[in-house]
């Protein structure tokens, strides 16, 4: 085959317009939609057809004892979502109060720390040094350990009398004169945040380091000529330059951080225990009190609810936002 | 607005279709075949799921197996070990897909509930013959293999898991505690911890006793046999209420609690699981703990000399006012309902629940037989002491009630019991018998409303 019609050029002029399109044409028209079937293909099977059947799921009285007959489970509209929002004596809505005041919190203190975190350890990498690239790599480490590997180890970390936690606070570094207990009580919150935080700010430090490298030498020996200080420089250019990554960036944060689960099933009985009133977010819940209680059609309803949450919170992120991700501002 | 339970719009048939290969899709490859069943001559492979019994399971079943195989020439096993992390998924999607295994093994509790689903095959008046209508078996874990309140046998019991006390001796000794006197009641035993506090070994502090708090899945199998001793139950009779706010529960949960209250368990220990107490046992941290057979194993498994080898034993639970039963769980094996090879998964069964298999799975695994000949046999109990006390304590073992909704109550119970642990470790806030209550209070509501779904 020649080089077809180059896309860009389809229909330019008035002459292409008038009578039958010659077949090699129509050809190149449909190029781009079989380049795409696939994706789109897969997107049907994988996304759309899963988030359906979901849906269906939720209007269903679908429990242990109606799951062989799954889809056609017993129809019971919205009841589902009214028991898991507002009926107290529900058992997938029980805890659901805590679960959900600790996920905010999880997710912003988590989204907060690691996003700070991770700009200041980029600004630090953003300068020649010996062993940048070596120091580079091994901040990345803890980025390369699986989640629930994260949730065991901290696991073992945090315990009170053994854990190496206490032992560098309490008998290395003396901030303290009794050792805390981490996995009981309120302490249970920061012992399921630092370790998230711990593995979700070297990520976040490469993208922001790769971002601080496009930005342009000049603006700062420029800032620098006019007498612009370090937080100047940082609060006038830097802080500009990367705005629309720190956008996008938190966003993304925010919605791993909501669906949070390896580490706090792993970090309390391996899924088979109960994190307690200050460790339980709504994924552990949401598995626990749906598939453990076999209850599908109101577990199915809680997954809507949250995924219409985040649908909510991404569209005012992307509003409130927008201009600043084009860079526009 | 609601709509009858069964449409005949065919839209929604075929994504009742659709959502049905999803879950055959779930369950694993290598399910049972779809061919018709295999004349006495022909090939037959019998797809085999078993959790992990042995440290090894994958070689240890195949030589479980090998004495069956050998007289069987014509079938081959595919055997496939699941977790119990993720079997419980794989099986019940299988029971709803009904493409599944032809033969596998379920936990005590999980039996009812798939069984319930028409996932398993129920066995024939002939079949029961065949194994003595369960007669050879232990009583309470034969009944692990039906559905409360209903008629019929699913399955074959396997395995025991069966609880009991594991003491130091040498820690005992230097204290002056008589270990017959020590759990000859819930004061002596309270007594006995009380003794116990301060001993060291080697230099190292003692603890007088470990259980595992909310970070476990053994919640509610520690708290059982205490609940049952003190004349309580975790269910009504007809099974169908919570009875764990009954006086005696409270009871016993009161009891259990204060031993943590007191700081005969230490706070340190209810933040561990299960799995890192035994290992501290082991390494010589605690004088008292309640644990499986497993843990004889175990115990051997440490360095050859290691001081717990020869200074240890095994006591059943404290008696209280109406007994001292342990917990009863484990495993039974069961044909899936759509095995297209049922009669030679009935020969595999009855030969894995015969008793030299079970003495051999025994020996391989280290927990406990099912049938009462083979606890006895001196192939096992000539191996420790501690294995013909285990055996006799099996005797006094109990199991829960096989209900269908076993799985979420438990959960429930796991829950807040575990909470009831954080609350006796006295952290967050000071142990009362009113905020216990509290807690148990939320615990019955809750499980109730999972009983009543069931109903």
């Amino acid at each position: 085959m020649d080089g077809s019609t180059p896309l860009g050029t389809a229909g330019a002029g008035p002459a292409m317009r008038s009578g039958p399109r010659p077949r090699r044409r129509r050809r190149a028209d449909l190029f781009p939609w079989m380049l795409l079937a696939p994706a789109a293909l897969m997107m049907l099977l994988v996304n759309v057809l899963p988030i359906v059947q979901g849906f269906r799921m939720s209007l269903l009285k679908l429990n242990q004892y109606t799951l062989d007959q799954f889809l056609d489970a017993p129809f019971v509209g919205l009841r589902n979502y009214r028991n898991v929002l507002f009926d107290a004596d529900s058992p997938v809505h029980a805890g659901m109060l805590l679960a959900l005041r600790n996920t905010a919190l999880y997710a912003v203190v988590v989204t907060a720390a690691a996003v700070a975190t991770g700009l200041a350890v980029a600004l630090l990498l953003n300068r020649d040094f010996p062993g940048k690239a070596a120091a580079r790599t091994l901040l990345m480490l803890p980025w390369v350990v699986p989640t629930y590997v994260v949730g065991t180890l901290w696991g073992f970390m945090w315990q009170r009398d053994e854990g190496i936690v206490n032992h560098v606070l309490v008998d290395v570094l003396h901030l303290m004169h009794d050792k805390p207990f981490w996995l009981i009580g309120g302490n249970t919150f920061f012992a399921i945040v630092i370790p998230t935080v711990w593995r979700a700010w070297p990520v976040l430090m490469l993208i922001f380091l790769a971002a601080l490298q496009a930005v342009p030498e000049e603006l700062y020996e420029a800032a620098r000529l006019d007498g612009a200080g370090a937080w100047q420089r940082f609060r006038h250019i830097t802080l500009p330059a990367l705005k629309p990554v720190i956008v996008i960036q938190v966003m993304f944060q925010i919605i791993d951080n909501v669906y949070s689960y390896n580490i706090v099933a792993m970090m309390f009985g391996k899924g088979a225990g109960y994190p307690g009133e200050w460790g339980d977010l709504l994924m552990p819940l949401l598995t626990r009190q749906s598939f453990s209680y076999w209850r599908f059609g109101e577990g199915a309803a809680v997954s809507f609810v949250m995924m219409a949450a985040m649908l909510v919170f991404v569209g005012v992120w992307m509003r409130a936002f927008r201009r600043s991700m084009t860079r526009e501002e | 607005m609601s709509l009858p339970a069964r449409s005949s719009r065919p839209r929604r048939q075929a994504l009742a279709h659709l959502g049905r290969a999803a879950l055959a899709a779930a369950a694993l490859a290598g399910s049972a075949p779809a061919a018709a069943p295999a004349s006495r001559d022909e090939p037959v492979e019998l797809t085999l799921w078993v959790m992990p019994v042995t440290t090894n399971a994958q070689h240890d079943i195949p030589a479980l197996l090998a004495p069956w195989l050998r007289q069987h020439p014509q079938v081959r096993v595919k055997l496939t070990v699941l977790d119990w992390e993720s079997g419980w998924n794989k099986i019940t999607a299988a029971a709803a897909s009904r493409r599944g295994p032809d033969l596998l093994e379920l936990g005590t509790t999980w039996m009812p509930a798939i069984a319930a689903m028409g996932g398993l095959e129920r066995l024939s008046d002939a079949q029961l013959a065949e194994v003595g209508n369960g007669a050879p078996f232990f009583a309470e874990l034969w009944k692990t293999t039906q559905i409360f309140g209903r008629p019929g046998v699913y399955g074959v019991p396997w395995y025991a898991d069966v609880r009991a006390a594991y003491y130091r001796t040498d820690v005992f000794a230097q204290a002056g505690i008589d270990p017959k006197q020590a759990f000859a009641s819930w004061d002596s035993f309270h007594a006995a911890l009380r003794k116990l506090v301060g001993q060291r070994l080697f230099g190292q502090p003692v603890a007088p006793l470990a259980y595992a708090g909310k970070n476990d899945w053994n919640v509610v199998h520690n708290l059982a046999p205490w609940i049952w001793n003190a004349g309580g139950d975790l269910l009504t009779p007809d099974a169908r209420r919570s009875a764990l706010d009954t006086p005696q529960a409270l009871h016993a949960i009161d009891y259990y609690a204060s031993l943590a209250v007191e700081g005969l368990v230490p706070a340190n220990a209810l933040e561990k699981d299960s799995d890192i107490l035994e290992g501290e046992f082991v390494a010589g941290r605690y004088a008292v703990i309640f644990s499986g057979s497993w843990l004889v194993r175990r115990i051997f498994a440490a360095p050859r000399g290691a001081p717990v080898q020869a200074n240890f034993d095994v006591a059943p639970y404290p008696a209280g006012a109406h007994g001292h039963a342990t917990f009863f769980g484990g495993s039974n094996l069961a044909i899936f309902r759509g095995s297209r090879h049922k009669a030679e998964a009935w020969a595999l069964i009855k030969y894995l629940a015969s008793e030299p298999a079970q003495v051999q799975l025994a020996q391989l695994s280290s927990m406990m037989p099912v049938r009462p000949d083979a606890a006895a046999d001196p192939a096992l109990t000539s191996r420790h002491p501690a294995y013909a006390k285990l055996g006799a304590i099996v005797a006094d073992g109990r199991a829960y009630p096989p209900i269908p909704a076993w799985g979420p109550l438990e959960t429930v119970y796991t829950k807040h019991l575990g909470q009831l642990a954080e609350l006796s470790s006295g952290v967050t806030e000071p142990y009362t018998v009113a905020k216990m209550r509290a807690q148990v209070a939320r615990a019955v509501v809750e499980a109730n409303k999972v009983l009543e779904e069931a109903d």
